[in-house]
């Protein structure tokens, strides 16, 4: 999906959790996520936690989206 | 660490008045069995008992997991450790295997994470279980009550029952019996001797959502990678848990009968020594999976092995678990074989794993999952059939008058990675 919306022009982020398959499936700029049945959220925190949780993610992918790379980056923290 | 596996052919089953194993023909107290099942669990509502042989005109829909009647005989502790019986170390003494039969716990958890069995036609080539004698629990679960609740619910009833039948074994004298040692052969008491140390690592689907495997009852997601000596297998201290996806998933019967270490046994001191086995995990997050794929490396070092045969569990994000294993024992100078099965595609064209690399130069194929199969309707089906329509690997009109046509996927163990079946592939 990240490759395709990239052929159209469109740069794309992938968050994504388990990085390497990101890697192997050739995304340009990823995002490592939480887990994979949660990948956005973390349902053992309290909900100020994890909402504070998902901002940062939200914002470290627009932060991705608009940072140039010359080859596949991983935006980690 | 001996254990001798005492194997009785059951060449039938029968339903009877009391239970007991003569001739090689299983009888069995219909009542009792499922009495002994649910044991007053409150949260099953009914379970009914079928019996399917080979060569019937039978389909049995939903299955979770198939279980082999074995008892424990001599030595310490008993069958399936830490879910039935104590927490002593088993692996040593005398087994008896009620070899031929299964017990396969029949009806619907989550429905598209269960699988299925035809006992004759085209399905048949695909599982070993459709040539086993199998006693199916059809088990319904009290309404209201949570999936995992469920899933343990069935996991014991299942369990029970394999243990109830495998009494009938107890006493009888077996038709084959084999010794396994650990560590028999010369090479793994010096250190290094000529042969080529060979370890087995035993990967274990652990993701939670009712994927789960247990060792001696403890969940294997909480587990750091460890050393199991394989004669423990064979006693049930690992168990399925898995509603996942079932041409891929490793049944209690597929651990009870691993067929890697039972290979790795026969060629030890021959041309290898089997130097030892290690438990992993697949968890669902990625410090997780380097946490464990980092360890278990680390044993096998510490195990001093040339190479390692690594056997993976379900399909996706356990591929990266996998290649992180080939890639740091690779890098170690540990040369790495994996039995993987491939999801290609329905014309094998798709890249077949989730993920690779290149360090990973040894693979063995057991099959594509996506393959289509055409499965004619069966004159009985003990279970549900339109649950194939929601079931990973069928879609909505996967059932029609002709019957089933879904991918291989659905059927138990058709692409099992320990190597239980035949089907592979090879590059060209």
């Amino acid at each position: 999906m990240a490759k395709e919306i990239e052929r159209a022009g469109i740069p794309a982020v992938h968050v994504c959790t388990i990085v390497p398959i990101s890697k192997t499936v050739g995304a340009n700029r990823i995002v490592p996520a939480i887990a994979i049945p949660h990948p956005l959220g973390d349902p053992t925190r309290t909900p100020d936690k994890e909402k504070a949780l998902r901002r940062k993610l939200v914002e470290k992918a627009l932060e991705a989206l608009q940072t140039g790379i010359d080859g596949q980056t991983v935006f980690g923290d | 660490m001996r254990l001798e596996l005492g194997r009785i052919r059951v060449r039938d089953v029968v339903w009877s008045r009391r239970t007991f194993l003569e001739n090689g023909i299983l009888h069995v107290n219909r009542d009792e069995l499922v009495d002994r099942a649910g044991a007053k669990d409150t949260r099953i509502a009914s379970i009914d008992a079928e019996i399917a042989r080979p060569g019937e005109h039978v389909r049995i829909i939903p299955i979770k997991d198939a279980i082999e009647p074995r008892v424990k005989v001599e030595g310490r502790g008993g069958m399936f450790p830490g879910l039935i019986s104590g927490v002593q170390t088993v692996g040593q003494g005398r087994t008896h295997v009620l070899e031929g039969c299964s017990v396969l716990t029949v009806g619907q958890i989550v429905g598209f994470q269960e699988g299925m069995i035809d006992m004759s036609g085209p399905g048949a080539a695909f599982s070993t279980f459709s040539r086993l004698l199998n006693v199916c629990l059809i088990i319904e679960a009290r309404e209201g009550l949570s999936r995992h609740e469920h899933e343990e619910a069935v996991r014991m009833a299942g369990l029970r029952a394999a243990v109830y039948l495998g009494e009938a074994g107890r006493r009888i004298s077996p038709d084959e019996l084999v010794s396994y040692e650990p560590g028999r052969s010369s090479g793994a008491h010096d250190g290094r001797g000529d042969l080529p140390r060979i370890a087995y690592l035993y990967m274990l689907l652990s993701q939670g959502l009712l994927h789960d495997t247990f060792l001696y009852g403890r969940d294997m997601k909480t587990v750091l990678p460890t050393l199991i000596c394989a004669t423990e297998v064979m006693d049930g201290a690992i168990v399925s848990g898995n509603c996942v996806s079932a041409c891929d998933k490793n049944t209690t019967y597929h651990h009870q009968n691993n067929p890697i270490i039972a290979e790795l046994f026969k060629r030890d001191g021959k041309d290898l020594t089997f130097a030892g086995t290690v438990v992993t995990n697949a968890n669902v997050t990625l410090k997780d999976k380097e946490r464990s794929a980092d360890y278990a490396v680390k044993l096998l070092e510490m195990l001093n092995v040339d190479g390692v045969i690594i056997s993976k569990e379900g399909f996706g994000n356990p591929d990266a678990d996998a290649m992180m294993l080939c890639a740091r024992l690779e890098e170690e100078g540990i040369a790495t074989t994996l039995v993987t099965d491939e999801f290609a595609g329905a014309d094998g064209q798709s890249q077949s794993l989730a993920d690779t690399t290149p360090r990973a130069d040894a693979l063995v194929s057991v099959g594509n999952a996506n393959e289509i199969v055409m499965l004619p309707r069966p004159e009985i089906v003990i279970g549900n059939e339109r649950i194939i329509e929601r079931m990973a690997g069928g879609q909505p009109g996967s059932l029609s008058e002709h019957g089933i046509r879904a991918e291989l996927q659905v059927i138990l163990g058709a692409t099992n990675e320990l190597g239980f079946e035949r089907l592979s592939a090879r590059e060209e």
